[in-house]
């Protein structure tokens, strides 16, 4: 009896093997049909080969298919043509054979594309309405430390905070009649970058903040699929060339100044001394109280923020619209006798000036006196 | 590898864990030591594709060997359990992808029963062979790097996202050298009225001087980089040579451009820079223009025979237009002029006017400033507005009052009805200023006089904190203590509230609910940093008076510093109530980059702020 059973046992495993090769034959020919590099396509399972499957056919979708309003067929791109993006072909356009000239085109378009990335400062992101990342740019790397072919194909909301699960489900929300609409929020995602910029693992792995900006896209035929397309950018700081228009503020955690720098003297007015203690929220138009909330509260829950635009209260009359980009780093300028020990934090925000003083009939509320300073603004 | 804490939850502070497997070749470790096999289950329940994508097997050709329902048999028998479901899940994993597939695949639509998995598969090649055939041989390139969207589709795809035009313009004179279609959509320029232009002609008359020191700031000495450590400036004293700043420097700043409302009308549109017969009525739309300079060779750029330059430097630049709302921040925000809004102290001191408020109260903002809105009320409305102050201060929402009477700067009196809103500082949470939405009702000739000391008594018993009103004068006096002591009580119950013992009698029971003193479920090993509401202490105890920053005595209780670089963190999960002036992060100097620092940041500040307290900011009306 046992002998039978064994028997069977062995036909059927090998049957089994049978349809697994056949299976894994299919698989191969589906991975080779993707567009990807041999190194990435060696490395491939079988969930990702059908996740990058997925992702092509719905980008293919997405590029070709009609979409839902008027306006959004204007934009419908000529998939493999070229289109309008020649500027590199513009700058080098030398007298080369065709083919020749095709790899070069190819050699320029890709390093154009890299010019787009790296003006971005941030990579690409397509996520449909349930959350999946159908598309990633290639410089995903950077910033989350895997790949996009790793990545693609799976969902944002295993890479995100729970935190903002409840923000990203509202932003998700696509319906055929608001195609078009923007986007504008502030996640913070998983990175597996070291603190050198080496990938590791995503077990070691930290949040990083991330600006994401854009919008809904509808189509309608041939299969419907509605997404957003959206960039995300760090927010850094640090690089940031100050114009004579734009002037940085540190404040505490409840937005009191605690510093401002010379410029913002300049620009509307109050001296250092003045602004010590006081709230930004005084020193802001009351309508955009609720900009600045929600300013506040990316700070302290995300830690950095965008804030939109906004008015500044000018000593002396009127205000201007400006935008400030904002980050919560321990306060540097405390506790300099013990080195070694914690810091606490504060906000550090650079301030742009958008436009110039409007309304100058419009009291401050800042100082209730009654003179006016001659605002002097950059040449 | 170490198996993870067996409480399932995700691992520490900065070392965020998305749970870990290590696949196949791992298993034998874990299952030596028994306990951990459960635990190795939990963090991996979404990680589905990953832990197959970090085994070492995961090959293709390794996939004959992978273990099966019928292979199970033959393993240790201990792994059978959780390998079952580790299978199970792996195979409902594909499954839905399979379904998925099939949902994209138009040969596999009109089935009348689901295709099995290998039909789906098949139909995937056909559909991909097929997609292949309409699209160009970028795509298929094997000559050049592949990528799953052709270069150009991309360029476009990330314009449209970034809802932007690419832009390079010369440094020297500011020559538009290449504008990306998509400006078309934008400003409603085409590209030929744009490309080889002078940008200068496009930007608003005052921010021409901004947008030239971008362009060429190295002739300018003040420029200032921020470190983002220390937050300040960091001076550049070398004179800054043209080359070292033609490539690579990064710029980012506002501007406006024109924009015309009517596509395609050109000779108007080309006349408008030059002529100034009338005044200028173009429109503009703020942009943020974002990028980095750039040395392009002379000759193939410019052929006016502008080549006295070896290398020209450009400005090559995304420009967006801002997010919110219209091009142009509108004018009139109420278009109605019988509207204002204002923002008072918590004593209902007045410290915001609305310019429009005049043409209603008569008073300008500046006269009105820094006194109490109580002088102004009637006194037949004084005991419904102290009742409705003190209503506002202690809710959330937004309050209606009833009409009532505001007395303008000639006496007489205008009908209005408010709505009064008290903004929460996020951080603190303690309330700093009422904002109020007027209408006006009516301005109807009502010139009630305020000498009814009949009324006055009346209003004295029912309202006991107004002192004993003699006369009429002594009325004004009076009435702006009932807004200072409406504040007080404010304060008061804040001072109450700085400890949690304390909270039961609270007129603010609801602000103390939201303590976080017991972790909420989700991640109880990292260090509860909440922004613990009622357990702050009063650190601006003079709200009324404005005064400065007071520092509070902190807390010296125990804080769980977070270890920015370990992985590893304490795993009892000490919740400790922090104080918010003490809250700390490690120093500075163990990091070597700013994100670091940022990591870290951002890891204190990731915990269980808000986890489970989803309703607590919903009436802060954000946009979404």
């Amino acid at each position: 009896m046992t002998a039978d059973k064994e028997k069977r046992r062995a036909i059927s495993r090998e049957a089994a093997r049978r349809r697994r090769r056949v299976e894994s034959e299919v698989f191969e020919d589906l991975s080779r049909l993707l567009p990807l590099q041999q190194s990435v396509r060696d490395h491939l399972d079988k969930p990702s080969v059908i996740r990058l499957t997925l992702s092509y056919i719905r980008m293919h979708t997405l590029l070709t298919g009609k979409t839902g309003t008027k306006a959004e067929a204007s934009h419908k791109v000529k998939c493999g043509q070229v289109t309008d993006g020649q500027m590199v072909r513009h700058e080098f356009n030398g007298g080369c054979g065709e083919e020749e000239e095709k790899e070069k085109y190819d050699a320029d378009a890709s390093e154009e594309t890299n010019m787009y990335l790296r003006i971005l400062e941030g990579f690409l992101m397509v996520l449909s309405t349930e959350g999946d990342m159908i598309y990633l740019s290639e410089n995903v790397s950077k910033y989350m430390g895997l790949t996009q072919a790793e990545l693609m194909g799976h969902n944002i909301f295993e890479f995100s905070h729970p935190c903002d699960h409840e923000e990203l489900r509202n932003n998700l929300r696509v319906t055929a009649v608001w195609s078009g609409e923007k986007r504008d929020f502030v996640m913070r995602i998983k990175s597996a970058l070291t603190h050198r910029g080496r990938s590791a693992n995503l077990k070691s792995a930290t949040w990083k903040v991330l600006h994401c900006q854009g919008r809904s896209k509808v189509c309608v035929a041939p299969s419907s699929v509605s997404c957003l397309l959206l960039t995300c950018q760090p927010l850094p700081l640090s690089h940031t060339l100050l114009s004579t228009q734009t002037f940085t503020s540190q404040h505490s955690m409840d937005m009191r100044f605690t510093y401002c720098d010379q410029r913002m003297t300049l620009l509307l007015g109050y001296s250092t001394e003045e602004l010590l203690g006081r709230s930004i929220y005084d020193l802001c138009h009351t309508r955009d109280t609720n900009c600045l909330t929600k300013n506040h509260f990316n700070l302290c829950f995300k830690s950095q923020s965008v804030s939109g635009r906004y008015r500044m209260l000018v000593r002396g009359g009127g205000y201007v619209w400006v935008e400030s980009h904002s980050a919560v780093i321990p306060n540097a300028h405390s506790s300099k006798s013990r080195p070694g020990a914690n810091q606490p934090l504060c906000i550090l925000c650079v301030t742009y000036v958008l436009r110039c003083v409007c309304g100058l009939w419009f009291k401050a509320t800042f100082t209730v006196s009654t003179h006016f300073i001659e605002l002097y603004l950059s040449k | 590898m170490r198996p993870q804490p067996p409480s399932g939850t995700p691992a520490p502070v900065c070392g965020m864990s998305a749970g870990g497997c290590d696949g196949a070749a791992d298993w034998p470790a874990d299952v030596s030591d028994g306990s951990s096999l459960p635990a190795v289950e939990l963090p991996r329940k979404r990680k589905g594709d990953m832990e197959e994508r970090n085994s070492t097997d995961c090959k293709m050709e390794d996939d004959l060997s992978r273990s099966e329902e019928e292979d199970q048999q033959v393993k240790i028998k201990c792994f059978r359990e959780p390998h079952r479901q580790i299978e199970k899940r792996r195979r409902d994993k594909m499954n839905n992808l399979i379904d998925e597939l099939s949902a994209m695949i138009p040969a596999c639509q009109p089935m009348v029963q689901k295709p099995d998995k290998l039909t789906v598969l098949r139909k995937a090649v056909q559909h991909l062979k097929a997609l292949k055939v309409g699209t160009s041989s970028a795509f298929a390139d094997s000559t050049n790097k592949p990528s799953i969207l052709p270069q150009d589709d991309f360029r476009q795809l990330l314009l449209r996202a970034a809802d932007g035009f690419m832009l390079v313009v010369s440094c020297d004179r500011a020559k538009i050298l290449f504008i990306s279609e998509s400006v078309s959509k934008i400003l409603n320029f085409s590209l030929l009225e744009l490309t080889g232009q002078s940008l200068f002609d496009f930007i608003h008359p005052k921010d021409i001087n901004k947008v030239k020191e971008q362009l060429s700031s190295w002739e300018y000495p003040q420029e200032h980089m921020i470190d983002a450590a220390t937050g300040l400036q960091v001076q550049t004293d070398a004179p800054i040579k043209p080359t070292h700043l033609s490539s690579g420097a990064w710029r980012s700043f506002f501007c406006r451009m024109k924009y015309s409302r009517v596509a395609g009308k050109q000779e108007e549109k080309h006349q408008l820079p030059c002529t100034a017969k009338k005044k200028d009525t173009s429109r503009y739309c703020t942009l943020h223009c974002t990028g980095y300079m750039r040395s392009c060779p002379s000759s193939q750029l410019d052929s006016e025979g502008d080549a006295e330059t070896p290398s020209l430097s450009c400005l090559v630049m995304l420009c967006r237009p801002l997010p919110h709302g219209s091009p142009e921040p509108p004018k009139h925000i109420n278009a109605k002029p019988s509207a204002f809004v204002t923002r008072c102290a918590i004593d209902g001191k007045f410290t915001f006017v609305e310019q429009q408020a005049t043409t209603v109260i008569g008073y300008l903002p500046q006269e009105v400033l820094g006194t109490s809105c109580y002088e102004y009320f009637h006194q037949d409305d004084l005991q419904h507005l102290a009742e409705k102050h003190r209503q506002v201060l202690r809710s959330k929402e937004k309050i209606e009052t009833q009409c009532y009477k505001f007395k303008t700067k000639y006496g007489s009196y205008v009908s209005l009805q408010s709505q009064w809103f008290s903004f929460t500082n996020p951080w603190t949470k303690e309330v700093e200023f009422i904002v109020s939405s007027n209408r006006v009702m009516s301005r109807g000739p009502g010139h009630i006089k305020d000498e009814e000391a009949g009324r006055l008594k009346a209003m004295q018993e029912e309202i006991p904190i107004i002192p004993s009103l003699s006369n009429g004068v002594g009325t004004m006096i009076y009435a702006g203590s009932i807004g200072t002591q409406i504040a007080n009580e404010l304060i008061d119950s804040y001072r109450v509230n700085s400890s949690p013992s304390s909270g039961a009698s609270s007129p603010f029971g609801s602000t103390n609910e939201k303590c976080p003193l017991v972790s909420p479920p989700i991640s109880t090993s990292t260090a509860a940093i909440g922004a613990s509401v009622g357990c702050t202490k009063v650190r601006h105890s003079q709200a009324s008076s404005g005064g400065g920053a007071a520092s509070s005595s902190s807390q010296p209780d125990s804080r769980t510093a977070a270890g920015a670089s370990s992985a590893t963190a304490d795993s009892s999960g000490q919740v400790s109530q922090l104080d918010l002036d003490g809250m700390v992060v490690p120093a500075l100097s163990s990091f070597s980059s700013d994100e670091a620092a940022m990591a870290v940041i951002m890891s204190l500040l990731e915990t269980e702020v808000n986890v489970g307290q989803p309703g607590d900011y919903e009436d802060l009306h954000w946009p979404f």
